[in-house]
């Protein structure tokens, strides 16, 4: 009996194996948990006929580790701009040439010329947003759109801050509110910084990921946050206001790109032109509540994302900054002074 | 131990009676489970949060029982660690007879520290590990699927399937097999007719230890599953960036029911029979 059923399952696995040699009409999507509507892919599959699975990792760095290795079965991957560019260098993604496939006219001029992929060879836009803070106006209802409110905070405020637990996002505030350069390698300005942010410490409740619990239970009143969750912690606490610092601010891009090697090339291809679309941006943002980067999305988005001023950056603010990922020697440094931060 | 505690100990010394006992015992068990019953509670919360109260409701268990992504990880889940269960346990039964069922020979307890050696190593090494090989096989053969992360759980599997198993035949005494083979029976009839009804306990603990194990993991798993291979703890890792809703509170609830129940079940089977014996 244990015979019969050891040979049952020898079988079992090999079927397994080889049904997904066999098949075609597939595609293989790795993205962020939670960031892919169902529906887009609905669509995709019906628009095609072909099988997507999806499955989901919880940082680039998770994904990059699988994909290094080769044969892990994945067409499509969703990295943020600075893993783009480790990607590319890497040579792990395939040349697919987007800017000369038929919807590439739809993407927003501004986003083709970006330092991860000089004229969009590589990759296209699927969503991006940016990092700022956001405050509670009732507590403090003076000018928001400075850096001073997280690193000299008025008397209403201290005490009352969240910051994120990320050494880029807090340093790079840092660095903007003392006017220095970003990938800084200078010491004597390093020194300046790290000082600044020890004595900014002192009025700083938490330093955390978890903003929108933060704020909705309304342990803080101020929080360093990406644009979408502060939209929807506002949703909880409407009297919460994004704010776009005058001395600038960080952006941030996830691009669909295709890797080398990908056993489903053509669909892989077939899906980045479709995702060009503005019907597949539009449905991406409603699904992910981000902006997208595709021309002609906004009439088919949710009204409340599109009148958001999380998303729909006002005329006034500053352009967002994309900071490309620093050399080893300065992100050395940076951890020294994050290692000090944290202690 | 059970009769030092209760016999001989004068009852002063037995640590039951020390003060502060209890108090100990429940703050103990209050930090162990409190984030448990938590995140349970939260699972019937009406709104999105999963800090502030709101009002009760079924909604996130509905939700997530449409929800298209947890069905189908669900599904993905209960069938690896299914198949990795029946295998490594009849592989964990193989070797816990022949490590307790023969004369000691040479190399018996390197054999035995091989087994158990996987529960020693930090799991991301043998995760890191187990992804380069097969990346190698993938690679060198073309050959991919599900059988690979089946593959590395069954592995993983087997030092969980195993002790309870070997614990159970130490327990029993040879002299019922020498009995049955007295009396003529050959040796797979011992087998069969005594050895395996008497282990049956073991193995039933064994393989669903084996089934937990299987179902919980995380880290193996992260590096192993191929595309359309996310089983639920992968899943709800994956939702942690975009923000964790009540639906994960849900399908955790879920997941800590069904780990309660086997946890019982296993320790029903691995002491049940002792006692009647006895």
């Amino acid at each position: 009996m244990k015979q019969k059923l050891l040979t049952t399952i020898t079988a079992m696995c090999l079927t397994f194996a080889m049904g997904s040699v066999q098949a075609a009409g597939e595609l293989h999507i790795y993205n962020w948990g939670n960031y892919t509507n169902p529906d887009l892919i609905k669509k995709f599959e019906a628009k095609h006929g072909v099988k997507v699975t999806i499955d989901s990792y919880d940082s680039n760095e998770t994904m990059l580790a699988k994909v290094e290795q080769g044969g892990s079965g994945y067409d499509v991957v969703v990295p943020g701009d600075y893993m783009i560019a480790i990607m590319i260098k890497k040579g792990l993604l395939e040349k697919v040439q987007p800017n000369k496939m038929s919807n590439f006219k739809n993407i927003d001029p501004k986003w083709i010329d970006v330092y991860w992929d000089e004229g969009r060879n590589y990759t296209i836009p699927y969503q991006w947003g940016t990092t700022n803070f956001t405050v509670d106006k009732t507590v403090y209802n003076g000018d928001i759109n400075t850096l001073a409110l997280l690193f000299d905070p008025p008397a209403e405020l201290k005490g009352r801050i969240n910051m994120l637990k990320d050494m880029n996002d807090v340093i790079n505030a840092g660095l903007r509110y003392l006017g220095y350069p970003r990938c800084n390698s200078n010491k004597a300005q390093l020194k300046e910084l790290n000082t600044m942010l020890v004595k900014a410490k002192a009025n700083w409740r938490t330093m955390d990921y978890s903003v929108i619990e933060k704020l909705t239970s309304k342990d803080v009143d101020l929080s360093q946050s990406w644009n979408g969750a502060a939209k929807r912690a506002r949703k909880d606490r409407p009297e919460l206001v994004y704010a776009y610092p005058k001395e600038g601010f960080t952006g941030w891009m996830d691009n669909v790109a295709v890797l080398k090697g990908a056993p489903n090339l053509e669909n892989a291809k077939l899906f980045m032109n479709f995702m060009m679309t503005p019907e597949a941006a539009a449905l991406t943002s409603n699904f992910a509540n981000y902006a997208n980067g595709i021309m002609g999305s906004e009439s088919m988005m949710n009204a409340d994302l599109t009148a958001a001023p999380e998303i729909v950056m006002p005329a006034s603010a500053p352009a967002p900054e994309f900071v490309p990922p620093c050399a080893q020697e300065v992100t050395d440094l940076y951890s020294k002074i994050w290692t000090n931060l944290n202690k | 131990m059970a009769e030092i505690a209760t016999g001989k100990m004068h009852k002063s010394i037995d640590l039951k009676y020390q003060p502060g006992f209890s108090q100990i015992a429940w703050f103990c068990i209050v930090v162990l489970y409190a984030p448990i019953a938590v995140l349970v509670l939260f699972s019937f919360n009406q709104n999105r949060s999963v800090t502030v109260w709101t009002e009760f409701s079924f909604d996130w268990y509905l939700k997530a029982a449409q929800n298209e992504g947890i069905q189908h990880a669900a599904w993905v889940s209960l069938e690896v660690a299914f198949i990795a269960m029946v295998v490594s346990t009849i592989l964990a039964t193989m070797a816990a007879l022949v490590t307790t069922r023969t004369s000691p020979y040479r190399g018996l307890n390197v054999a035995v520290t091989v087994i158990n050696q996987p529960l020693m190593v930090p799991e991301v090494v043998t995760a890191v590990a187990t992804l380069i090989f097969f990346a190698i096989i993938k690679q060198a053969t073309g050959v991919s699927g599900i059988g690979y992360l089946i593959a590395a759980h069954t592995a993983f599997c087997i030092p969980f399937a195993y002790m309870p198993i070997r614990a159970r035949l130490e327990d029993m005494d040879l002299s019922l097999e020498q009995a049955a083979a007295d009396l003529y029976a050959p040796p797979f009839k011992v087998f069969r007719r005594v050895t395996l009804p008497l282990m049956l306990p073991g193995i039933m603990a064994g393989a669903m230890l084996a089934f937990i194990v299987s179902l919980d993991d995380v880290i193996i798993t992260l590096f192993v599953a191929g595309p359309g291979e996310t089983t639920l703890p992968l899943y709800i890792l994956g939702q942690i960036r975009r923000g964790v809703t009540p639906e994960i509170n849900a399908v955790s609830t879920v997941f800590l029911l069904i780990s309660v129940v086997l946890v019982t079940l296993i320790f029903f089977f691995g002491t049940d029979k002792n006692k009647r014996e006895q």
